[in-house]
């Protein structure tokens, strides 16, 4: 019995036709994001096959936004509000003695300098560098643990021991994971380039996305450790959309440390003075800011007041070079 | 004749099949109203409390205060020598236990993470907590954390399982039927809330064991914040205000004793840590019927002051404890 008319049936099969086809590219969507949950995309291990010594043990974990706090608890919303997007984490046993092991933590924090904002947030004060990771990669060993900054990945092995085999096997993971997982020419972070090139402290940069020193108008911000009359100060810089948002961001900031029981101070250094330069006591260390072009520039909790104002006139000239 | 005819087959056709579609819309709709719970899981369990009885969240768990036994400060390396010094100052573990007593032990195992990195409650202060009890004829002591994050796994490599078990004690794993909804009485944040309760209800002594961390929200997590662990749900969403619900879950329990462990302090990268180099020896361990004064001293091996933690001058203002905790006169000893 014909129960349909020609049009009718017509449109039932284009409904039909087009809810498979969403249902297909669901799948197909499916597909390419558990692809995502293979580590043998990050070179470590295909399935339960050994890399090296080390042998996956248990299942891949996977975490997104919404469930991130049920591995991290609360460290979840640093991740997030540097832009994290996806956690795979994955256990590995040493073959060779079965007490040695480590996690492997890699956050796709969607992009290079989310990813080295969160790496070098954590960066422990006694780490050691690792050097051999290639040019746009950062990576340091800390007692038990391996961190890297891996263009849009940060990645972490924590170890389960202090152990110098463990260490050394990670290590060797480590390197393997840079060469095979380069980062790309976009993956570079420019703004590292425009500390000073002399007294910077290399390795000792910071980025921080959000909430630069507890003020929320402050984003963006590059610091490092400078040596400054013999001693280290942090300085700090960042980039603003035009001239105009730099003086207001330094003045707000100013603001802040005021209303924060900051005490202005005034300087020598015509440099400073010139540079509309704001300085505060703020509770015995010295804060300088200052707009530079596009730039908001600063000195931050230094204990020396002739090292920092030394330190400050060097980022002026520095970032006037950036801007010229 | 035959297109209107087949015109009007389907037009019926389309009545029909639309008719039905809407009643199977609204059968569903029936169904998930008739299955909607306004009061959450465990619902039916908030009632029941302590022992049988009838009680209304979780039962007050306390002790008698004596002035100048509220808190001790024990310097060692040794956890199992300080716990038992600290407990001991306070007046012995008779003070807190009674022969017959069920005890709940709720350290931070929040972490699959091995002993080492000092993200959970170190398995030797649980050794030596689970055997005081049984020393003092307590019939059952249990173990419990709800450990969002596969417990099985943070109970294992975190050590506690192995310790708790091997001292006699009964672990328990979170399940979905041990929660329920909680209100607390003046709260703001935890209203209705799923919280872990059912362990607590069989118990009558409640002992929170707390490792001393850096906290990257709410800069320090000690005995208060061990709390956190009992919030079901999607308890994430309190990190935004974890002050106040650090504050709010101190106003909701009522513990036996806190200690706070401080032999390995981590000092930067908490709650989770990571490396060995977040962490510092700093020998200490301190017990206490005061959540307030044991984490406000606690603040000082993490190089904080008790006015840069806001949790504690809320929880002081609520009545919980003294943040003040010289004006308690804490009792301090050293064992080597």
């Amino acid at each position: 019995m014909q129960l349909l008319s020609g049009r009718a049936r017509t449109l039932e099969s284009a409904v039909g036709v087009l809810i498979l086809l969403i249902m297909i590219a669901t799948a197909v969507g499916i597909y390419f994001i558990q692809r995502d949950f293979n580590m043998a995309r990050f070179g470590i291990a295909s399935g339960q096959e050994s890399q090296g010594d080390f042998t996956p043990v248990g299942k891949v974990e996977t975490y997104n936004n919404d469930n991130l706090y049920e591995k991290i608890d609360g460290k979840a919303p640093m991740y997030q509000e540097a832009g994290f997007v996806k956690l795979t984490a994955q256990r590995f046993a040493a073959q060779s003695n079965s007490e040695l092991g480590f996690e492997l933590y890699v956050y796709d924090m969607n992009n290079a300098k989310n990813a080295f904002s969160v790496y070098s947030r954590q960066k422990r004060a006694d780490a050691t560098d690792l050097s051999d990771l290639g040019a746009l990669a950062f990576g340091y060993v800390a007692g038990n643990e391996i961190c890297i900054s891996l263009g849009k990945n940060y990645i972490e092995m924590i170890g389960s021991a202090e152990s110098n085999e463990l260490v050394d096997g990670m290590k060797g993971i480590a390197k393997d994971l840079s060469a095979k997982f380069k980062p790309t020419d976009n993956d570079k972070i420019a703004e590292l380039g425009y500390f000073p090139v002399e007294g910077t402290v290399a390795g000792s940069w910071k980025l921080q996305i959000d909430n630069a020193f507890g003020f929320d108008g402050l984003t963006n911000a590059y610091s490092a450790q400078y040596k400054s009359c013999e001693k280290t100060v942090s300085i700090f810089f960042s980039m603003r959309k035009n001239a105009d948002e730099a003086k207001t961001v330094a003045k707000n900031y100013y603001d802040f440390l005021i209303t924060n029981g900051a005490k202005a101070i005034t300087v020598d250094s015509e440099i400073l003075k010139s540079a509309g330069a704001l300085v505060v006591d703020f509770y015995g260390s010295f804060e300088m800011v200052f707009p530079s072009g596009v730039f908001v520039g600063g000195v931050h909790e230094a204990n020396d007041k002739q090292a920092a104002e030394k330190a400050a006139e060097v980022l002026i000239g520095r970032l006037k070079e950036i801007n010229d | 004749m035959t297109e209107p005819n087949q015109e009007n087959i389907a037009r019926r056709q389309l009545l029909i099949r639309g008719a039905k579609a809407a009643a199977s819309i609204a059968a569903a709709v029936g169904v998930a109203r008739w299955l909607y719970d306004p009061k959450g899981p465990g619902a039916k369990n908030e009632e029941v409390g302590f022992l049988g009885t009838s009680v209304k969240g979780l039962p007050d768990f306390s002790v008698p205060r004596k002035n100048g036994q509220v808190i001790s400060i024990v310097k060692g390396q040794d956890r199992a020598k300080t716990v038992n010094k600290a407990i001991e100052l306070l007046g012995g573990i008779e003070r807190f236990i009674k022969p017959g007593d069920v005890v709940v032990i709720k350290p931070n195992v929040g972490f699959a993470t091995p002993p080492l990195l000092g993200a959970t409650t170190h398995p030797d202060v649980i050794t030596a907590v689970v055997k005081l009890c049984y020393e003092k004829k307590a019939s059952r002591v249990i173990v419990t954390d709800n450990s969002i994050n596969d417990p099985a796994s943070c109970f294992t490599i975190s050590g506690i399982r192995k310790a708790a078990s091997a001292a006699g004690a009964q672990v328990v794993m979170p399940k979905n039927s041990y929660f329920s909804p909680l209100t607390l009485a003046g709260g703001v944040l935890i209203k209705d809330w799923p919280i872990y309760c059912a362990p607590f209800t069989k118990a009558n002594k409640l002992i929170g064991i707390a490792p001393l961390k850096n906290h990257h929200r709410s800069a320090a997590s000690m005995t208060m914040k061990n709390w956190y662990g009992l919030l079901g749900g999607r308890r994430n969403v309190f990190h935004q205000d974890i002050n106040n619900i650090i504050a709010e879950l101190a106003m909701l329990v009522k513990p036996t004793l806190v200690i706070l462990d401080g032999t390995v302090t981590m000092m930067t990268n908490g709650p989770t840590g990571g490396s060995v180099s977040d962490l510092k020896k700093t020998n200490t361990m301190i017990a206490s019927c005061d959540m307030v004064a044991a984490d406000a001293f606690g603040s000082s091996l993490l190089n904080l002051k008790p006015a840069d933690l806001p949790y504690l001058a809320i929880a002081e203002k609520a009545g919980v404890g003294t943040a003040d905790y010289e004006s308690l006169k804490p009792l301090r000893a050293e064992v080597t």
